[in-house]
C-alpha cells in the first residue's frame, strides 16, 4: 500500500502496482475460468457457441479445460499472493468493521436519494462486507478446484462423498461467482462510485472526490504521515542510509505536518466549502 | 483340464479373492461381501479365443443376460419428451429397446463378428464390447456433476439420479460408449428445454451385484467362459499367461492410459479393428490415446500454484517491508 496524496496533480494514489497486478490477475484470470467452466458444463455445443468464430475449441473439453488450469494457476497463486503479502504487512483495509452492515444499508439508501452518505475510508462499507464475500467464494473455489484437480490427475476413484463436495461446491460457487461478478459490475457503475474507475487502471483517483466521499481515508494518510515522522523522530539517535522517499513525498504534499487532530480539522473545512460552493 | 483351469478364475475362486484369505473357506457363503466391500481393485479379462457368439440362440447370453438385469433400469419415459433448446438433439430408444448389435441406453454390451482373412482362409472371431472401465477415465473425471464416478473396485458407474445426459461422457470416451436416453432424469425437474437432456448409460459392471458377492451378469451367463474377473493382477498375469499360451494379443492394457478391461485374441486387434467401423453405438479397437494426457502438466501446476503464491507473497512482503523500514530511515535523514 502507497497511498498518497498527490496535491500538485489534484490526485491520490489508491491502488500500488502490486495491487492493481493482483487485480488484473485475479479479474482476467478469474473470467477466463468462468467462460471455460460454461463450457465445461457443457454449453458451448449446444447453444452454437462452437460456430463463433474464433470460438470452435470451446467445445473441445480437453482444450477449454487446459486453457481453465491455465488460468487457474495464475488465479490461485494471486490469491494465495494476496493474503500472504497484504496479511504480512498487516493491511486490513478491506476487512469488514463492526457497524459496515448497518452503514451499507445507508449508503445503498443514499444511492436512491434517501438520507446523506456517511464519511468514508479508503473503502466504502459495502466493499469491504463484499471483499469478505468475494474472498470467500474464491476460497471455496480454488480449495474444491484443487481436490477436482488432484482427483483428475491421481486418484479418479477418490471417495465418492469427497467428489461429490468438491464437485457441488464448485458449481455452487461457480454460480455465486458470476452474481458476485455482475454485482461487482453493477456497483462500480453507480455514479457515485464511477470516480473510482480510474483507480482500478490507473491506480489514483482524484483529489477533490477523495476529500470529499473518503476524508477518513485522507486523515488515515495524513496521520500516517505524521506518525511515520514520529517514528523518525525516535530512530533519530542510529545512523540512517539516505533513503528520500518520505521526504518527498512529505514536501510535494501541503499542508505541512502537524497534529492528526489539526489535520482532520483542515480537511473537513475543506469539505465543507467545496459543499458551500456546490450548493451557489 | 478342469473347468477351473479354463476359466481362470470362476465363481469361486473370485470370491476367495473378494473376501480375503480370512473367508477363503467361506466361498459361496459370503454374499454380500464381495469384491465391492472388499475395495479390491478388479479386472476383467475378455478371451476372445473363447467367445463363439452363442451359435443359434437368438442373441449371445453375455447380451440376454446383461439386458435381463438392466430391463426396469430405466424410469419411464416422459411424454413428450421436451425439446432441448436452441440444438433440438433428442434421442429416445425406448421404442427400440430390442436393439441388441450395437450399444444403446438399454443394451450395454454386444458382440461384434469379425471376419478375418488369414492366409486366404475366412477365420471368424467374435469380440463382446462393453465399457472397459479405464484406469483414469475422462468420463467420469470431467463429468461435470460427478454423475459418472470411479470405484475403488474400479467399476466406473454413472448415477442416473445426478446425470443431467450432457453427454460429455461420450464425447471424451476413445470409444464413445456411454448411450443418451432423453426424456427421463434430473434434468425434466429443472430446466428441461435449457439444461441437460436426458441421462447417460452404459454397463456399470454389474457393481450392485459385485457388492453382493455375484458375478457381473454377462461373465455369469457365457456358456464358453470366455470371460473372467478377478484380482486386477491376477487378471493381468492370466492375460499374458494367455496371450502368451496362444502367441496372441492383448488390448486394454495401454489404451486410454490403462483400463479394467483385457482383451486377449489370437488375432491381431489391427486385424480385428480393421473389421470394425466406428459409428454410433459401436465402438472400433483402434490405439486409443488418453487425450486427458494432454492436460496433466498444467494440471500439476495447479496443485503447485498455492505454493508460487506463498513464496512470491512471502518475498514481496519481505522487500516491502524492508523498503518500509528504509522510508522510515530516510524520512528520518530527511527531518534532521
Amino acid at each position: 500500500m502507497s497511498d498518497k496524496i498527490m496535491n500538485d496533480k489534484g490526485l491520490v494514489v489508491r491502488h500500488d502496482i502490486i495491487e492493481l497486478v493482483e487485480h488484473w490477475a485475479i479479474a482476467l484470470s478469474g473470467l477466463l475460468l468462468l467462460v471455460t467452466g460454461i463450457f465445461e458444463l457443457p454449453m458451448a455445443n449446444r447453444y452454437y457457441i462452437t460456430s463463433l468464430p474464433g470460438l470452435s475449441w470451446s467445445g473441445d473439453f480437453i482444450k477449454s479445460l487446459y486453457i481453465h488450469y491455465a488460468a487457474s494457476v495464475v488465479f490461485v497463486a494471486a490469491a494465495v499472493f494476496h493474503l500472504l503479502y497484504h496479511g504480512i504487512l498487516g493491511e486490513k483495509g478491506m476487512i469488514p468493521r463492526s457497524g459496515d452492515l448497518k452503514s451499507s444499508i445507508e449508503v445503498m439508501k443514499s444511492f436512491f436519494g434517501k438520507g446523506e452518505e456517511p464519511p468514508f475510508h479508503k473503502y466504502l462499507p459495502e466493499q469491504r462486507l463484499a471483499y469478505l464475500g468475494m474472498a470467500f467464494i474464491i476460497a471455496m473455489l480454488i480449495l474444491s478446484g484443487l481436490v477436482k484437480t488432484y482427483k483428475n490427475l491421481y486418484a479418479p476413484d477418490m471417495s465418492l462423498t469427497l467428489v461429490l463436495w468438491a464437485t457441488w461446491t464448485h458449481n455452487a460457487f461457480f454460480m455465486l461467482f458470476i452474481l458476485a461478478f455482475v454485482a461487482h459490475i453493477g456497483a462500480i457503475l453507480l455514479k457515485p462510485n464511477r470516480p473510482m474507475i480510474r483507480g482500478i487502471f490507473m491506480g489514483t483517483v482524484r483529489l477533490d472526490y477523495a476529500r470529499h466521499r473518503h476524508p477518513l481515508w485522507i486523515k488515515e494518510m495524513q496521520g500516517e504521515k505524521a506518525n511515520m515522522l514520529t517514528d523518525a523522530e525516535s530512530v533519530a539517535k542510529s545512523p540512517a542510509p539516505g533513503g528520500d522517499d518520505v521526504g518527498e513525498q512529505i514536501g510535494k504534499e501541503a499542508p505541512p505536518v502537524v497534529a492528526s487532530e489539526e489535520i482532520v480539522g483542515v480537511d473537513q473545512e475543506e469539505i465543507r466549502e467545496e459543499e458551500k460552493d456546490k450548493e451557489r | 483340464m478342469s473347468g477351473d483351469e479354463r476359466t481362470g478364475l470362476n465363481r469361486r475362486t473370485f470370491l476367495k479373492v473378494s473376501t480375503g484369505a480370512a473367508a477363503a473357506g467361506a466361498g459361496l457363503a459370503m454374499p454380500g461381501k464381495g469384491f465391492a466391500a472388499g475395495r479390491k481393485r478388479l479386472a476383467t479379462l475378455i478371451d476372445l479365443s473363447r467367445c463363439d457368439g452363442c451359435p443359434g440362440k437368438d442373441m449371445p447370453d453375455c447380451v440376454g443376460a446383461c439386458k435381463a438385469i438392466n430391463r426396469d433400469k430405466i424410469p419411464k419415459i416422459h411424454e413428450p419428451i421436451p425439446e432441448p433448446w436452441p440444438r433440438k438433439t433428442i434421442e429416445d430408444w425406448s421404442k427400440r429397446r430390442e436393439v441388441f448389435n450395437r450399444l444403446t441406453p438399454y443394451n450395454y454390451i454386444y458382440v461384434h463378428q469379425a471376419e478375418i482373412d488369414e492366409g486366404g482362409q475366412k477365420r471368424i472371431v467374435f469380440v463382446p464390447r462393453r465399457c472397459m472401465h479405464c484406469d483414469n477415465p475422462a468420463c467420469a473425471t470431467i463429468c461435470p456433476f460427478s454423475a459418472n464416478h470411479k470405484y475403488e473396485n474400479g467399476a466406473v458407474v454413472i448415477d442416473q439420479e445426478l446425470c443431467f445426459g450432457g453427454a460429455k461422457c461420450k464425447t471424451v470416451c476413445p470409444w464413445e460408449i456411454p448411450q443418451r436416453q432423453s426424456g427421463v432424469g434430473i434434468y425434466l425437474h429443472i430446466l428441461p428445454t435449457l439444461a441437460g437432456n436426458g441421462v447417460m448409460y452404459k454397463c456399470d459392471l454389474c457393481n450392485d451385484r459385485l457388492e453382493t458377492g455375484k458375478l457381473p451378469g454377462c461373465i455369469e451367463a457365457c456358456p464358453q467362459q470366455a470371460m473372467s474377473i478377478g484380482d486386477r493382477k491376477e487378471i493381468y498375469a492370466l492375460a499374458e499367461e494367455r496371450a502368451k499360451a496362444m502367441k496372441g494379443f492383448i488390448y486394454g492394457k495401454k489404451e486410454n492410459g490403462g483400463t479394467a478391461t483385457l482383451y486377449v485374441s489370437p488375432v491381431s486387434f489391427t486385424a480385428l479393428n480393421g473389421t470394425m467401423k466406428k459409428q454410433p453405438g459401436m465402438p472400433d479397437m483402434g490405439p486409443a490415446e488418453r487425450r486427458m494426457a494432454k492436460t496433466d502438466k498444467m494440471g500439476k501446476a495447479v496443485l503447485q500454484a498455492p505454493l508460487y503464491g506463498i513464496v512470491a507473497g512471502v518475498a514481496g512482503a519481505f522487500v516491502a517491508l524492508s523498503r518500509r523500514k528504509d522510508r522510515v530511515k530516510g524520512g528520518d535523514d530527511r527531518h534532521e
